[in-house]
């Protein structure tokens, strides 16, 4: 059996007994007595006496019902609350930590990351919970992530867990990261502890159905943002290779999200090593614009643009592609210089390879004499066209050599063309051996159409979209005829005119390939040029044997964290992703495509065996998680949700207690200073 | 048998009136007798119970006064002095009165000034009568004004004999005394005025209502009224009633400004009725007073 005081430090209160005592010690009557004659004036003395001290005693009489009232309000349990607080955590015992490991959060500040910042907050928050708390950890950049499956009163393992967290380049998905903590949470009631740097636009706007969700269901998100202040940050938004007059032009986009204007140090590096500074100057809170000249000549592939900053680094960089510059990749022979425009298969076949001037799509072809074929640099050129080409014997050797190294040969035939020459020089590499020259119309009449091409075929891939019914449009009156032969696996018929003669044989030899069209490539036996079909066509040869064109699939850009599929023009392929760091990338087949999904920035390239690359792919980090401002507070969103979680809430009970005491002590005080008026005169004198 | 201390009063009041009447009369030589006679002496404001056949029809329709004439009288006067001896005027300290066992009290001051004005009044022959208000000791407190000197004996035994006690109902007292006195007479009133006034003030009226001549003498004990005490005391009323306990240094200045306001109440409530209002501390010359008394002048 044992006693206990729930409050002991009530016994204070016995002091207050003491001063009634006081009190009434001090008020003792006098013994001695007096006659006295004039009792009428001391009575109304007495009288006016009392109706003074009714107001001097007003102080009295206010401190003791102000004592009583805070009693009495105290028993009430009164609370004062105002907008300005944040919602308590832990009360539910139920709780998810999502943590913010997006790009933005890895800014330095003070010494250290606003990652570690939020890692290290979580820790601490982490050990104040009341004990059996369930507790889940969820992080977040594109993609939630739980650190353990789901809630569990082990902190300590959890706090483990924290400490690995590791930076992303993804974005902040902040939905994501709620969607997973209500899911973690079961749809019970409980509390979502944001740990965020609540930074970029439409980060948190994004987010607002999910908090809605959370808050519906009678659970608190809690932000606790961390952010620097002020933020500050210079990136590259982006780079862009275009046209210009000597080269082409690289056009940046610098941003800065500080405070003040900065002059930022920049280098753009070329595919092939060149670097070329650039100085940025950014004002505060906005973006400029540099452009700069790429050399005359300059290797294709994936640059990269660098501005110095070192508040965040992880978005200095931005990858872009650079065609090759300057040099073609794809040489013509003309074998009939004509005396007309018309009559000129280079002329239609310049157009159609470089209808911008050759900058734009990084072809500008090299057109030669058959002379020119004797110092055919497989380095140099990957594709070249014979047009008309009379004799080809004397670099018979080298095409063949050619082609059998993996480069690419369009033959188009002409008045010019003999077929023995070309059966002797180039039978080995030849789809068909050439026989003769036909007539299917009088050249007066339209002429034999084409059928429609197989769009399944990559070559003719991207007509499926449109453009596919142009080729029927294509009519010829004259072909060169070839000896009969079957489709295999090396030779196919990828175009057929009306009535079953081919129009376009390809033959694979090694890792090259050589495309016969049977007809001309300017107007003199067909009126193939005058075609829509003809200049994309003619792109597309090129693409699919493999030169540089400056687009289609081979060159793709991507954002960190996001699915790049890149379509195979070959299933048999065995292709593989090269990382920035020159190893091999996960990734997996999804029908005809490779599928990987990039952690990080950089150039990453798609290669197959014994063959040029297959496409390379910038890979660079989103602008919009550059921008480090705070646009929309988590609170703020909350707050207009569920105001009342926002409201700091004060419990008066124990301050009017306190009250009560003070007034309580202070009217003792003011007691034993006026005593009760049963002496007239005492106290009157001071 | 009289009482010794009694006869000594006597003696004492006679020696001590006539002293101060000696002093009073000197140098003069004609008797101003105060009342109705054919010699106009003043004017006085009409008060209701005058005659008005006095009334001053010239002023009135000149001025829209109510004024009455006042004339030198040739005949008799005849003088009251009501007494008030309640308890309440045994106290007292500072008096300058030398009674015998009255010493210093305000019934010996009292009773002084009525001896002396009464034996000043006889001298020149006027009837003098006697009302005492309260007191004890005596048999007859209500005399009715006559000439001689057996008259004036009876009445310095009288107030050779009374005592201060009891409580004094001045408003009947006066009401009867006024009702008592005759018409046109030179009426005295000395007292403490220790009752509420304006619960006897108004039966001042009577007196004027009978054409008297009033003069209130207010009788106070400087010491009393000053709080002259320096511990705090119990006090109480010898007429009776709760003992009030004081702190005379933290009370004394509420005291003085109640006594001052209460002399004003009073002072205005008598000068209202038609009466002279002097006020007198016991421990002033008497002559002083007397001589107001007798000149019909006010403070």
């Amino acid at each position: 059996m044992s006693l206990a005081f729930l409050a002991p430090q009530a016994a204070l209160l016995g002091l207050f007994i003491g001063l009634p005592v006081l009190a009434h010690l001090a008020k003792q009557v006098p013994r001695t007595r007096r006659e006295f004659g004039a009792m009428l004036l001391l009575q109304r003395v007495v009288k006016r006496l009392r109706r003074r001290r009714r107001v001097k005693d007003l102080p009295l009489l206010l401190l003791r019902v102000a004592m009583i009232a805070c009693i009495a309000a105290a028993a009430m349990g009164p609370q004062l609350s105002w907008p300005g607080g944040t919602p308590k955590f832990g009360g539910s015992g139920r709780v998810v930590f999502v943590i913010d490991r997006s790009l933005s959060m890895g800014l330095s500040d003070g010494g250290s990351t606003l990652l570690a910042r939020a890692r290290d907050e979580a820790s601490t928050r982490l050990r104040t919970l009341p004990e059996g708390t369930l507790v889940g950890v969820v992080t977040f950049a594109d993609h939630a992530t739980r650190l353990s499956p789901s809630l569990t009163a082990d902190t300590a393992r959890l706090a483990d867990r924290l400490a690995t967290i590791e930076p992303s380049f993804g974005r902040s998905n902040l939905r994501d990261g709620l969607l997973e903590a209500r899911r973690m949470l079961g749809g019970e009631k409980g509390e979502v502890v944001v740990f965020s740097d609540e930074a970029g636009p439409g980060t948190i706007a994004a987010a607002t159905n999910e908090i809605r969700l959370l808050v519906e269901s009678g659970s608190a998100v809690v932000p606790v943002p961390i952010f620097a202040d002020p933020p500050r940050n210079i990136a590259v938004l982006s780079a862009t290779y275009g046209d210009g007059d000597e080269g082409g032009l690289l056009s940046l986009r610098v941003g800065s999200y500080g405070p003040n204007p900065v002059e930022a140090a920049c280098e753009v590096t070329l595919p092939d090593g060149q670097v070329i500074p650039v100085f940025a100057d950014v004002p505060a809170a906005g973006e400029v614009a540099e452009r700069l000249t790429v050399p005359p000549e300059a290797q294709g592939g994936v640059g990269k643009a660098w501005c110095e900053d070192k508040d965040l680094t992880a978005d200095d960089t931005r990858y872009f592609h650079l065609p090759r510059v300057g040099a073609s990749r794809v040489l013509v022979i003309d074998g009939d210089p004509g005396d007309s425009p018309t009559k000129s298969e280079v002329y239609f076949l310049e157009r159609a390879l470089a209808p911008w001037g050759g900058i734009r799509g990084g072809i500008r072809p090299d057109v030669s004499t058959p002379v020119g074929l004797q110092a055919l640099d497989p380095e140099q050129h990957s594709v070249v066209f014979l047009a008309n080409v009379a004799d080809p014997r004397a670099a018979g050797p080298a095409l063949v050599d050619f082609v059998r190294r993996g480069g690419s040969v369009v033959i188009g035939m002409g008045d010019n063309v003999t077929a023995d020459r070309y059966d002797e020089s180039l039978g080995p590499i030849l789809p068909a051996q050439l026989r003769k020259t036909r007539d299917l119309a009088d050249p007066a009449e339209a002429g034999i159409a084409l059928v429609l091409p197989d769009t399944t075929h990559p070559l003719f891939a991207p007509f499926l979209r449109g453009g596919r019914g142009a080729f029927t449009k294509v009519r010829a009156h004259r072909v060169m005829t070839v000896d009969p032969y079957e489709d295999s696996e090396d030779v196919t018929t990828l175009l057929r005119w009306e009535g079953g003669v081919p129009a376009l044989i390809e033959r694979k030899v090694g890792s090259g390939r050589v495309l016969l069209w049977t007809s001309t490539f300017d107007l003199g036996w067909t009126n193939l040029p005058l075609q829509s079909a003809y200049m994309p066509l003619v792109q597309r040869m090129v693409a699919y044997l493999g030169a540089e064109t400056g687009g289609g699939e081979g060159r793709l850009d991507a954002i960190v964290d996001e699915v790049v599929g890149v379509p195979l023009p070959d299933l048999a392929m065995d292709p593989t992703v090269v990382g920035p760091d020159g190893t091999p990338f996960r990734s997996h087949l999804e029908g005809s495509q490779l599928l990987f999904t990039p952690d990080r920035p950089g150039a990453y390239t798609i290669t197959v065996p014994d063959a040029p690359a297959l496409a390379y792919v910038a890979v660079n980090t989103a602008p919009t998680e550059s921008d480090v401002r705070r646009f929309e507070g988590l609170a703020a969103v909350e707050q207009e949700l569920v105001p009342e979680l926002f409201r700091v809430r004060v419990d008066l009970s124990a301050w009017l207690l306190a009250a009560a005491l003070l007034f309580a002590v202070l009217q003792a005080l003011v007691a034993l200073a006026r005593p009760e008026p049963e002496l007239i005169g005492a106290g009157e004198a001071t | 048998m009289f009482d010794p201390v009694v006869l000594s009063r006597v003696r004492h009041l006679h020696l001590t009136a006539r002293i101060l009447t000696d002093s009073l009369m000197m140098g003069e030589h004609r008797s101003r007798r105060i009342g109705q006679a054919v010699e106009f002496a003043d004017y006085q404001e009409y008060m209701p119970g005058m005659d008005l056949r006095h009334l001053d029809w010239r002023v009135l329709a000149r001025t829209d006064k109510l004024v009455v004439k006042r004339f030198v009288t040739e005949t008799e006067l005849p003088c009251t002095v009501v007494l008030d001896l309640s308890g309440d005027l045994g106290t007292g300290d500072t008096g300058k009165s030398t009674l015998p066992d009255l010493k210093g009290s305000k019934t010996g001051t009292a009773i002084t000034l009525a001896a002396t004005l009464l034996y000043f009044l006889e001298r020149h022959g006027e009837p003098i009568g006697l009302e005492i208000v309260a007191g004890q000791g005596v048999r007859h407190t209500s005399y009715r004004p006559h000439s001689g000197q057996n008259q004036l004996r009876a009445l310095f035994l009288t107030l050779a004999s009374v005592r201060a006690g009891g409580v004094a109902d001045l408003s009947k007292a006066l009401i009867r005394a006024g009702q008592a006195t005759r018409r046109r007479s030179f009426v005295t009133v000395v007292s403490d005025g220790m009752e509420e006034p304006k619960s006897w003030l108004p039966a001042l009226g009577a007196f004027a209502r009978r054409g008297a001549d009033l003069t209130f003498v207010h009788l106070y004990d400087r010491a009393e009224w000053g709080l002259a005490f320096s511990e705090p005391a119990v006090l109480f009323s010898p007429e009776g009633g709760e003992g009030i306990a004081v702190d005379p240094v933290g009370a004394r200045a509420t005291f003085e400004e109640v006594a001052r306001d209460y002399v004003n109440e009073v002072k205005a409530g008598v000068v209202r009725f038609g009466g002279r209002y002097l006020q007198t501390p016991t421990d002033g010359p008497l002559e002083d007073v007397l001589r107001k008394i007798i000149a019909r002048s006010s403070e």
